[in-house]
């Protein structure tokens, strides 16, 4: 037949079917209603999503199969050879339109009030299938009067419910809260929480996304507009590196909604709580509207034009700076901006001193891209999931990356495979796995290095020597790691009997670099024994990779091209400002202030930098500390290109003007560049990008036009979206670890990383992400909880050495004992603070309050 | 043919000479002058005012139910239906019993000056909320009296319901600060001639 395997794993039998009449040939175990859709008919379908399991309820998807007398479901029956298919005769379509005027008979059918109307599935079926009159003329059954809210987003009317279930089985399969079930049975089947009690869950709405009718419904969008008022942009979300496609919709220039569409881009219909709700920054009313100048020296900062605050500017940064000028730009800034910040930084400020972020060192950074094979072009998440086992280190995923979660968890129920997961915090992903290895923070390197040993054993076996010395080195790392040998044994067979292995790597091998060098030696050695080995990064702010790639670095150019004489990274950067040797320092969209681990220093420093320029949406702690604050734009703003964690380059779309006086970040580079040499340039985003084509590479066949069109059967994974690899000759620097800089008696060793709710600082201005929690929290374990003496929800002061703050106690089962983790993600409770420069993970005590 | 012709253009110029038409219009002209029951003039707007039928297709009217509660759940289809887009609806939640629905208008308002008197809004909206009543009078001195909003609109409008219309009643003109005002006697009617 000419067909080619495609998975050399798999074997493909080939079936012919006719459908309506049309012969087609199909592989052996595909759906009916899959094969209809390839053959071109439509099906009408309420309970089947491909991403779910099919449960063959709703009865919408009948067909009629030759020879046979009762229809079938076409959306939970496979093919079989030489069966001939009806999609559309008389009786087909009868039991299409019974089926929904049984779901009519109790339907509420207050389409004018339901938030769902115009967009609703029910009515697009009757419309399309449906009797256009009822003969139900009994009083409806009715589950409740008023609709009732089942958490601050979510809002249930069960009145209009049709039974799929696809809130149920979203909530299982795909999230994993598995807090909705179904109460009663027949008609009378309610699916919600248990006993419709308040829900305390992941608030990710995608229960909502996937309800074909008014049931589920947004509570911050109730009552608020009909579709058909929405203005929308297909743009992605800005708030992690998971990089997911979302429409945000506008009526009158407020942004009242975001949604994923089923079947688009590599999160389909699954968003987190940030993308879904996290849209209110973008109306907030603490934007930025006008440029802020500092007139006095220590005096406030007060509203400026455009032309005063760019005449400063030319006045107090002396171009052909040189060393004593830097620049910071933020991860979530464009691509294309990004690539112009380090234009401006190299070519008219004359300075090696480019970084981006705020947290991690840039020599962690080289050794990071080289460990996770950046360089060597996007890696498929889906390619990922396709390997024999999947480790995840150093990466609290299910908070940091949560849909890049979803994908882990719904693609590795559906296979055999191992799922992997070596953290100090107990994470949703736990249930997942099938071998979890809880390490202290910081560990990671200790955790590698014990493992790399192990599987080495063989090769050290041959002299008792080294066996000696290896085994003395093993209980090092064992302590250093607080596991057992057991738990590496058995990481190191999983490792040893699989032929294809994809490691997850997170940021905390950028916050503790010791680790990278393991990681790094893992890969080759797992390599060199003959493995397939996939490395994939998971990082928390939406463009960091783009950043990186486009050379915003001080040891690299775009296309990680060696920089001829590297420059200051942001530590560097700081440590001059604070010997008084920086003349002018410009940020933008980076909050080096509330992030940068130790905060001591490096507010002494800013405040040190004899002229600093901060642009950002918000007067962030870094803002306040400038001369000069320039408005720039939300991602909703602009037009442009952010690279995901897997090295997708997908596109964000313009919907409104910046609010006020506040520019397109790419046009506030621009104009600055232009002060200084007036063919500075190129002038927009999509030169900007030719320009970057030409030059890279890795970035020579990105498009613009959208990468992934919708479609039914979930084939999500775009590969032509991924960069392409390049010849970079990247370092991996030799880290030590750091002790830390607190002694035994603070029994708690403090972990951070982002809050499920949010990301950075930047979405603590969304009224509903901040309504989510009843405050900040600090978590420790079941265990510790109980032999301290404390309970959830109490009030607890947590103190280092030198800082204190009161937070409310949440306790997690499964965590390792000893951790605590205080999220970064807020301004009251800087845990920054914490942390000390050139010191490890902090450790800290806690006390009722 | 053409003889025909030629009578013809006699009698047309003896009628010319006798100024038939003329007096025959003037007959009509004088008729109405003289007997009061033939008069079709109504003396508007200073004593009299025309009451429409209830088809009449003039400013909308938002309309409550018996116990005062507001019809309109703020669906928007009168404003999707409407061919000039000129109605906008701005829903709110509101759990006071203010409408038949949690879901209430925040903002009703037409625009007079787009539209057409179609009457589709009417025709669109699921809750007999919006209708076209019997006011007439709209003209204004400027283009924002012409955008007529839900607190307005929600006021009953002077000519009941249940007044079947097609008479004219007697009226009187009141000066008030907004400009000169038509004020009918609703017990006061009479048929129109015809
Ligand atoms: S919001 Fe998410 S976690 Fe909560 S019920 Fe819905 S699907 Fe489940
Ligand atoms: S609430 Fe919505 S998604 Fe859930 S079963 Fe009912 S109709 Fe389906
Ligand atoms: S924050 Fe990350 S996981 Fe959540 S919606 Fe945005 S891109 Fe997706
Ligand atoms: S009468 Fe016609 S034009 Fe006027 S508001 Fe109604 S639908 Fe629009
Ligand atoms: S007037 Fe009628 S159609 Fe218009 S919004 Fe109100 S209920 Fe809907
Ligand atoms: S779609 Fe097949 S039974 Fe629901």
């Amino acid at each position: 037949m000419g067909l080619q395997p495609i998975n050399p794993y798999k074997r493909y039998i080939m079936v012919t079917v006719k459908i309506n009449g049309k012969e087609i040939t199909v592989e052996d175990n595909t759906l009916i209603l899959d094969a209809a859709r390839d053959a071109g008919y439509e099906i009408p379908t309420f309970c089947y999503q491909a991403d779910l399991m099919g449960i063959g309820s709703c009865r919408m998807c009948l067909v009629e199969i030759e020879g046979q007398k009762k229809l079938q479901p076409s959306c939970v029956t496979p093919v079989l050879h030489g069966i001939s298919i009806l999609t559309e005769t008389p009786t087909v379509m009868s039991a299409r339109a019974s089926m929904l005027e049984f779901l009519l008979a109790n339907h509420a059918m207050d389409c004018p009030v339901c938030d769902k109307g115009g967009e609703c599935e029910l009515q697009d079926m009757v419309y399309k299938y449906g009797p256009h009159k009822g003969r139900h003329a009994e009083p409806k059954f009715k589950f409740h009067e008023k609709d009732y809210a089942l958490s601050p987003v979510i809002i249930k009317n069960s009145n209009r419910c049709v039974q799929c279930m696809k809130c149920v089985r979203v909530c299982r399969e795909v999230v994993g809260r598995n807090v909705l079930g179904a109460l009663g049975r027949g008609d009378h089947q309610e699916p919600t929480s248990f006993f419709r009690s308040f829900l305390d869950c992941d608030a990710d709405g995608n229960c909502i996304e996937v309800c074909p009718v008014g049931c589920f419904m947004r509570l911050p969008y109730r009552y608020k507009t009909r579709p058909w008022d929405l203005k929308g942009a297909d743009t992605i979300c800005p708030y992690c590196a998971t990089g997911c496609r979302m429409v945000i919709e506008h009526r009158d220039g407020e942004v009242i909604r975001a949604r994923a569409q089923l079947g688009v881009g590599m999160n389909s219909e699954t968003l987190c709580a940030r993308g879904r709700f996290g849209y209110e920054i973008i109306n907030s009313e603490a934007r930025l509207t006008t440029p802020l100048v500092r007139r006095q020296r220590h005096g406030t900062l007060e509203p400026a034009t455009w032309e005063e605050a760019f005449r400063i500017i030319k006045e107090r940064m002396p171009s052909l700076g040189g060393n004593t000028v830097g620049g910071i730009a933020g991860a979530r800034l464009a691509t294309e901006e990004l690539y112009l910040f380090q234009k401006l930084m190299r070519e008219v400020f004359k300075t090696p001193n480019v970084d981006s972020g705020s947290r991690w060192d840039a020599a962690a950074v080289e050794g990071f891209i080289a460990a996770t094979d950046m360089a060597e072009g996007g890696v498929s998440v889906f390619d990922c999931m396709e390997a024999d086992t999947v480790f995840v280190i150093g990466s609290q995923v299910s908070e940091e990356n949560p849909v890049t979660e979803y994908i882990i968890r719904r693609i590795s129920a559906g296979r055999r495979m191992n799922v992997i997961i070596a953290g100090p915090r107990a994470m949703k992903l736990d249930s997942s796995a099938n071998l979890l290895l809880r390490h202290y923070p910081a560990a990671e390197a200790a955790l590698l290095s014990a493992v790399i040993l192990d599987i080495n054993a063989a090769k050290l076996a041959a002299s008792a020597d080294l066996t000696a010395a290896k085994d003395a080195k093993l209980d090092g790392h064992l302590k250093a790691a607080g596991l057992t040998i057991d738990d590496v044994r058995a990481l190191a067979t999983k490792l040893r009997n699989s032929e294809s292995i994809a490691i997850m790597a997170g940021t905390e091998f950028l916050r503790y670099p010791h680790g990278i060098e393991s990681l790094n030696l893992l890969k080759e050695l797992l390599r060199s024994l003959g493995k397939k080995v996939r490395v994939m990064p998971l990082l928390d702010r939406s463009n960091q990779r783009g950043a990186w790639e486009m050379g915003v670095h001080p040891a690299f150019g775009p296309g990680y091209v060696k920089a001829p004489a590297p420059g200051l990274g942001i530590s560097g950067m700081l440590d001059a400002a604070a010997d008084n040797s920086m003349d002018a320092l410009y940020i933008a969209g980076a909050d080096p202030a509330a992030l940068y681990p130790d905060e001591a220093h490096v507010k002494e420093a800013l405040s040190k930098v004899r002229f600093l320029v901060v642009q950002d949406i918000f007067l962030t702690e870094t803002a306040r500390l400038a001369d000069v604050v320039l408005p720039g734009a939300s991602f909703a703003e602009k037009d442009g290109m952010l690279t995901n964690q897997e090295g997708r380059a997908q596109i964000i779309r313009k919907l409104l003007p910046p609010p006020g006086k506040a520019k397109v970040d790419l046009d506030i580079i621009r104009a600055l560049g232009e002060m200084y040499d007036r063919s500075f340039g190129p002038k927009n985003a999509a030169l900007v990008l030719d320009e970057i084509r030409r030059a890279q590479p890795m970035y020579a066949d990105v498009s613009l036009a959208f990468n992934n069109k919708r479609n039914v059967d979930n084939k999500l994974d775009n590969k032509a979206a991924l960069v392409k690899g390049t010849k970079a000759a990247l370092t991996i620097r030799k880290f030590e670890q750091a002790a830390s800089g607190q002694d035994a008696q603070y029994p708690f060793m403090l972990a951070t990383g982002n809050h499920l709710f949010h990301s950075g600082r930047l979405t603590n201005y969304s009224k509903t992400l901040n309504d989510l929690m009843k405050g900040m929290t600090v978590e420790i374990s079941e265990e510790d909880a109980l032999a301290s003496g404390l309970a959830a929800g109490e009030r607890v002061l947590v103190s280092g050495a030198g800082f204190s703050v009161t937070l409310m106690l949440t306790v997690k089962k499964g965590t390792k004992r000893g951790v605590a983790f205080i999220a970064e993600n807020f301004d009251a409770a800087p845990v920054n603070r914490f942390f000390r420069k050139g010191k490890g993970a902090p450790r800290v005590k806690i006390t009722k309050a | 043919m053409n003889e025909g012709k030629g009578r013809f253009d006699i009698m047309e110029l003896i009628k010319k000479v006798l100024f038939t038409d003329f007096v025959k219009g003037l007959v009509i002209t004088f008729g109405y002058n003289v007997s009061m029951d033939s008069v079709i003039t109504v003396k508007y707007p200073d004593e009299e005012k025309w009451i429409p039928y209830r088809r009449f297709r003039g400013l909308h009217t938002l309309n409550r139910t018996a116990d005062g509660r507001e019809l309109c759940v703020a669906c928007e289809l009168c404003s999707k239906a409407c061919p000039t887009r000129c109605i906008t609806v701005i829903p709110m939640e509101d759990n006071t019993g203010r409408g038949i629905s949690d879901r209430v208008a925040k903002v009703w308002k037409v625009d007079l000056v787009r539209c057409l008197f179609c009457g589709y809004c009417e025709d669109a909206c699921p809750t007999r909320a919006v209708r076209l009543g019997r006011e007439y009078e709209l003209a204004c001195f400027d283009r924002n009296c012409a955008v007529k909003n839900r607190e307005e609109l929600l006021r009953p409008q002077p000519v009941p319901e249940e007044m079947s219309g097609g008479v004219v009643a007697k009226a009187r003109l009141r000066t008030t600060p907004d400009g000169i005002e038509v004020v009918a006697d609703l017990s006061e009617t009479r048929k129109r001639r015809v």
